[in-house]
């Protein structure tokens, strides 16, 4: 633009020193907050990959020399984090391929059909989890106790889709409630049973949205913390409450902590990048006007 | 070959009938248009057609047999929607493809059948692209080849052509004029366009609050409207509806305007006559004098616009004819071509 613009038409667009001084406050909270996001995540990086010694020392802060031998100890006795992964991703799985059919039904009914009490169901089904976990965490203890489903993940997997089903089913309702209402009319006109409709039509359409919601869906799970440390004993237990074994009678173990750490957090950098092209550009463009 | 038979139909959204007892039996191979204003219940009234409604009261029938009760996707109708509702997710091809796939035809016989009906409309190059990359003037294609490529029972067509611009318009009329004389089906095309009417239809429905007004040949209605809405509505421009009131040979009109001509009967009526059976005269001998209020050039002729109280009139004059605003005028009716108004109901008056 300047490049082309005669030298004097530019003079009456400099920027008034309180114009600037906007943009370098607007700079500076940019970067603490980026900070205050990045930094304990680039710490707990940094750490997964020190020796014990390397951890207290200021001086090897950001120069070390790299060890993967706290990534080897974690998988050993008696951290064995294997397992822990193992049950991480069948309970996070596992409530995610169940939540995600479920929630699409549910959102398809609120988003097309009129039903009595609809509105009033609908904000049950969300108010639900205004509800702490706290508050009922030992109704469900008692419960799977009960049931001798304790310290099993088919429990952790029930408790999960309580808590991940409405969120899922409000955020995919959003996306339905966008598919517009001409496309499912002419599949039904071009001889579509509403089973092929929302098969055929309404899923692959809303399936930006469905995504969305089964990967936070599955974030939600796999970070999950109270249920899993109350119902999880021996066989059941996730990698957050893998984590808390790090703190020992030996003090906090900081570098395993954070090679754990790492564990948790790489599937769901991952997915991050995977997912992200699925949010270019709006699927629905071009099906109606 | 299907006859459409509509019977004491009615449709309440709530509290708001939408659709009044309305009696129509679409012949086979009809093209009829529903005709009207936003909001008249001409769209509703296909939607009852195609399943996408229950009429409230009332019968649907094809053939003499009632369908009420068959869902959508049994009827075997196919539809063009005013935003074409195509499949995002599928190219050109899949969404063409889409009727007969859910009619369990084989691939090969689809793709044939898909290639033929794009040929159709000219879409033989976009068979592989996706909806959003397609302009406005395909995508409408598009729908419409989805829509011919099996041969349904009946065609409904809700404003395919709205979302067109003006010269689009001319020629997709053109080419639904020709498919639907080829295919020979029974097809309901509901507009609010009186062109795309006139064009189009073996007979139109001019509906107003629910109601058909008059059903007849494109011709009968512009000719021989059966009340003043249907007067104004069609043409373009409208035919001029004056109201008048009769008094001896003369007739008062708003201002305090005088208007020459005889009334069939003493009291408030409305005068109508179209643009084209009025002309220019003399000061002396016209029915009546005004201003000119603007003066057009339409190319293959010129519109003169004068003001009656708060009403405007248009006059066709020859293409050669040059006016300026508030020129005095005179202007005179043809006796054999005007039309007479109840003022209060609308209703026709005939001598």
């Amino acid at each position: 633009m300047t490049a082309i613009a005669h030298p004097d038409a530019t003079a009456g667009y400099q920027a008034s020193a309180r114009e600037q001084a906007t943009h370098w406050v607007r700079q500076l909270v940019v970067i603490v907050l980026i900070s205050a996001i990045l930094l304990p995540i680039a710490w707990i990086f940094l750490t997964a990959f020190k020796t014990p010694r390397d951890v207290y020392s200021i001086s090897s802060a950001l120069w070390f020399t790299p060890t993967f031998e706290n990534m080897q100890t974690v998988f050993r006795d008696p951290w064995n984090l294997g397992s822990k992964i193992v049950n991480s991703l069948a309970v996070a799985g596992g409530t995610v391929l169940l939540a995600m059919p479920m929630a699409t039904m549910a959102a398809y009914a609120f988003s097309r059909f009129d039903f009595r009490f609809k509105q009033a169901i609908f904000l049950i089904v969300i108010a639900s989890q205004f509800i702490p976990a706290a508050v009922v965490v030992l109704p469900y203890f008692l419960m799977f106790k009960e049931a001798g489903m304790l310290d099993t993940r088919t429990a952790l997997v029930l408790v999960n889709l309580s808590i991940v089903l409405p969120y899922a089913v409000w955020m995919i309702k959003g996306f339905i409630d966008a598919v517009p209402m001409e496309i499912e009319e002419s599949a039904m006109v071009d001889g579509a049973p509403r089973s092929r409709v929302i098969w055929e039509i309404v899923v692959p359409t809303a399936l930006p949205g469905i995504i969305t919601a089964a990967v936070f869906s599955f974030t939600l799970t796999w970070n999950e913390f109270l249920f899993a440390l109350i119902i999880g004993k021996q066989h059941a237990l996730t990698l957050p409450i893998g984590l808390i074994g790090f703190r020992t009678e030996r003090g906090d173990l900081w570098e395993l902590m954070a090679a754990g750490g790492v564990l948790i957090t790489a599937p769901m950098f991952l997915i991050s990048l995977l997912v992200q092209k699925q949010f270019v550009g709006s699927l629905t463009a071009g099906s109606v006007r | 070959m299907t006859i459409i038979s509509l019977s004491h139909i009615d449709k309440s959204f709530g509290p708001v009938r939408i659709v009044k007892d309305l009696n129509l039996t679409i012949e086979d191979q009809e093209f009829l248009v529903f005709l009207g204003p936003s909001g008249c219940g001409k769209t509703t009234t296909m939607r009852m057609v195609a399943g996408l409604e229950q009429p409230t009261m009332g019968e649907v029938a094809f053939d003499g047999k009632r369908i009420n009760e068959v869902p959508t996707q049994r009827r075997d109708v196919a539809m063009v929607f005013q935003n074409y509702g195509l499949y995002p997710h599928m190219s050109v091809a899949q969404n063409i493809a889409y009727p007969l796939k859910l009619r369990g035809v084989a691939q090969g016989e689809r793709d044939k059948l898909v290639a033929q009906a794009a040929e159709r409309v000219e879409l033989g190059p976009f068979l592989k692209r996706m909806p959003r990359e397609l302009s406005g003037g395909q995508r409408q294609r598009v729908a419409l080849a989805r829509s011919i490529v099996r041969t349904p029972r009946v065609f409904l067509m809700d404003e395919p052509l709205s979302n067109l611009d003006a010269k689009l318009r001319v020629v997709a009329r053109a080419q639904i004029k020709h498919l639907a004389e080829d295919l020979k089906v029974t097809t309901i095309y509901v507009t609010h366009d009186q062109v795309e009417a006139m064009t189009l239809a073996h007979r139109v429905a001019v509906m107003q609050d629910g109601v058909i007004r008059q059903l007849g040949a494109p011709e009968d209605i512009y000719n021989d409207p059966a009340d003043s809405f249907v007067a104004g509505f069609i043409g373009s421009p409208a035919m001029n509806l004056l109201p008048v009131h009769a008094q001896g040979a003369v007739l008062q009109a708003e201002g305090g305007m005088q208007i020459r001509l005889p009334a069939p009967r003493p009291g408030a009526l409305t005068l109508g006559a179209r643009a084209e059976d009025m002309r220019l005269a003399n000061l002396d001998d016209a029915h009546f004098q005004a201003d000119v209020f603007t003066f057009e050039l339409l190319g293959d002729c010129t519109m003169a616009t004068v003001m009656v109280g708060h009403t405007l009139v248009a006059i066709k004059a020859q293409k050669d004819l040059r006016l300026r605003s508030g020129e005095r005028i005179g202007v005179c009716f043809d006796p054999r071509r005007l039309y007479w108004f109840d003022q209060s109901t609308g209703a026709r008056i005939r001598d």
